[in-house]
């Protein structure tokens, strides 16, 4: 066997030299934009790499926070309320999530119809309201339909029983508020993609003896795709983690995971920060679930992106 | 018989018209190309005929059927796109099967793989698009048109992408697919040479109008304006006064007169067989010399106007600038134009 310590090196030709030379000139430069970025890749490992590194940790500790264990998955999976926690917040997700995508394919497309003077005009209200949400949003509902919103008193004093059997503090006003957050925020990501439709794609279908609805079932929507589903998945992390707006609108009447897990992390009454970090890990894994699957849709039915 | 008729056509944009009046006439089987410089009109035309645009005025009949107000899924006609507009999501065989797919049509792949053998693409029927090259997509586009056996094929500068070696291949391919299947083709482009090399009819157009009809041959050799003169070939033209001093005659008419560079024919000054007969003789000096590979251009001033004189380009025959030449232009040659 040869040894490999014992070999000599062989000796650099003078070209080799050379190239070495730009090799470490190179290499250098490297360096300076790695230096560069150092502030970046600090802030990500302190705000979102370390966080998530802890919650991982502390998911698997007793509530002692000593003990190393899986008793707190064993709890919220053996537990009914836990898993209505994640059901609900996987239904009102989803739900949002696709009546917001249709909607918004349909209105961003409408935008596309007008003026590039009203587009952009539109585009900055869609902006505006997207940022709309959390408190603010949720009080707004309450003004406006919630039991004494002036909405619900205007219509019942005109004797329109419009808003007699809607109640904002339910799971219908919640997806309500949820939906409401969701489009403008939509419409912002799926706009967009319609400026890569081209207007001959659709001319050469309608040659082809194409309808302006195959078109959109075989060329439009398919292109559209992977940014509906990029979209989606967006907007059902969005939906997953929203906090603020339910927690304003509904506090504790209602059973959703990330007002599961805010209880049990900053609560008046009982403390178990080892249970919420479970429960956030479990949510992580759905979104990234989600948009896992996304991929996988995705691949098959656009091939061509592969 | 027309196959093709199109009759007193008009159309115009916010007050500006854009096809004036337009009236041509088009055999079976025939290849006919529309030249114009940009926004002569010629692109309007032809997405009229596909229905892709709406006249204001006048008719378009293909086989005896009226189509001027049918919706483009109607007319059978076929279109091939400058920019290929190819479906991106779908492979060169579901590209082609595109058409036949939406007619609800039968052997489907039987039609499909025929047309991709007809324009060898053997071997790329699960490729998409992006995976193929500019003359490869053309093909795909030209094929995917081919395959509805449309009435009238519609080409829309369609190889002004490509560059120069595999356009010369795809104007030779066209004719050959356009032969073989004897369609009636229109086709628009820019490039006189182009034009000249496919067509069977060349319509040149010129704001919004048709300016002249005729074979590659009649629109070279006698063109009817100036216009066409210079767009078609270059032309030395001239105003009649400048060319009677020059020539030193008055028995000329017209307006103005037009000569090939390639027709004039340059000897140098001190030689004497000069064929004096047929031809008038004028003086001049070399200013520049350029040579396009295998022909060399001259520019050649004269007392009164600047000549281009084409020569082909033979080892060793090339005068230099700043002699002192004859300018032999052919009578027969000299074209009288009247406007």
């Amino acid at each position: 066997m040869v040894n490999v310590r014992t070999m000599k090196p062989i000796p650099p030709l003078l070209a080799n030299i050379e190239e070495r030379e730009v090799l470490r000139k190179i290499k250098k430069q490297k360096l300076y934009l790695l230096a560069l970025l150092l502030p970046f890749i600090l802030f990500i490992i302190g705000f979102e790499i370390g966080p998530l590194v802890a919650m991982l940790k502390d998911s698997f500790y007793a509530d002692d926070g000593i003990q190393v264990t899986i008793q707190q998955y064993l709890t919220i999976f053996k537990s009914k309320f836990y898993l209505q926690a994640i059901q609900n917040s996987l239904v009102i997700s989803l739900f949002s999530a696709v009546t917001s995508v249709i909607i918004a394919v349909i209105a961003a497309y409408s935008f596309t119809k007008f003026s590039q003077k009203i587009q952009n005009r539109l585009l900055m209200i869609a902006n505006m309201t997207s940022n709309f949400e959390g408190i603010p949003l949720s009080f707004s509902y309450i003004i406006l339909l919630g039991n004494n919103g002036l909405f619900t008193l205007l219509f019942s004093k005109l004797g329109l029983d419009i808003f007699a059997g809607f109640n904002l503090y339910s799971w219908t006003g919640l997806i309500l508020v949820y939906i409401y957050f969701q489009i403008p925020l939509a419409i912002m990501l799926i706009y967009p993609s319609y400026q890569g439709i081209k207007k001959q794609w659709k001319e050469a279908s309608s040659l082809l003896n194409g309808t302006a609805l195959s078109f959109w079932i075989h060329i439009g929507i398919p292109v559209l795709l992977p940014s509906i589903a990029g979209t989606f998945s967006i907007l059902f992390a969005n939906a997953m983690g929203a906090y603020a707006t339910a927690y304003a609108l509904v506090g504790s009447n209602y059973n959703l995971l990330s007002l599961q897990i805010a209880s049990l992390v900053s609560s008046d009454v009982s403390l178990r920060p080892q249970l919420g970090s479970a429960m956030g890990v479990l949510l992580a894994a759905t979104m990234i679930g989600a948009m896992w699957f996304n991929e996988r849709m995705m691949r098959r039915i656009r091939r061509d992106l592969r | 018989m027309s196959y093709v008729t199109i009759d007193q056509v008009t159309k115009g944009y916010n007050h500006q018209v854009v096809l004036e009046n337009i009236s041509l006439t088009l055999k079976k089987g025939e290849f006919a190309t529309l030249l114009g410089q940009s926004g002569c009109g010629k692109s309007t035309l032809l997405r009229s005929i596909a229905g892709l645009e709406d006249v204001n005025e006048g008719s378009i009949f293909i086989d005896g059927k009226d189509i001027t107000h049918l919706s483009p899924r109607n007319r059978e006609v076929g279109m091939v796109f400058q920019s290929y507009a190819l479906f991106p999501n779908m492979t060169v065989f579901e590209n082609i099967a595109y058409g036949l797919k939406m007619k609800k049509a039968k052997d489907i792949k039987s039609r499909v793989t025929r047309m991709i053998e007809l324009v060898d693409l053997i071997g790329k029927e699960q490729s998409y698009p992006h995976q193929l090259s500019g003359g490869q997509q053309q093909r795909v586009a030209l094929s995917r048109a081919l395959v509805m056996e449309p009435k009238v094929l519609l080409l829309d500068e369609p190889l002004s992408a490509l560059d120069a070696k595999i356009r010369k291949n795809l104007q030779k391919e066209l004719k050959r697919i356009q032969k073989e299947l004897d369609i009636t083709t229109i086709f628009v482009t820019h490039d006189q040479e182009e034009a000249m090399t496919m067509s069977d009819r060349i319509f040149v157009m010129n704001k919004g109008k048709i300016v002249q009809s005729g074979s590659p041959t009649e629109i070279y050799t006698s063109p009817v304006n100036t216009f066409v003169a210079k767009f078609i070939g270059n032309y030395n033209v001239l105003s009649i006064d400048v060319f009677r001093k020059l020539v030193q005659s008055t028995e000329i008419d017209g307006n103005e007169v037009a000569i090939r560079p390639e027709v004039l024919q340059l000897v140098a000054a001190g030689e004497n067989h000069l064929d004096l007969q047929a031809n008038w003789d004028i003086k001049g000096t070399i200013k520049d010399v350029s040579m396009t590979g295998n022909v060399l251009r001259y520019e050649v001033e004269t007392e009164e106007s600047a000549f281009l004189v084409d020569d082909l380009h033979h080892q060793g025959k090339m005068l230099e600038q700043g002699a002192q030449v004859h300018i032999l232009v052919p009578k027969k040659e000299c074209i009288m134009l009247a406007n």
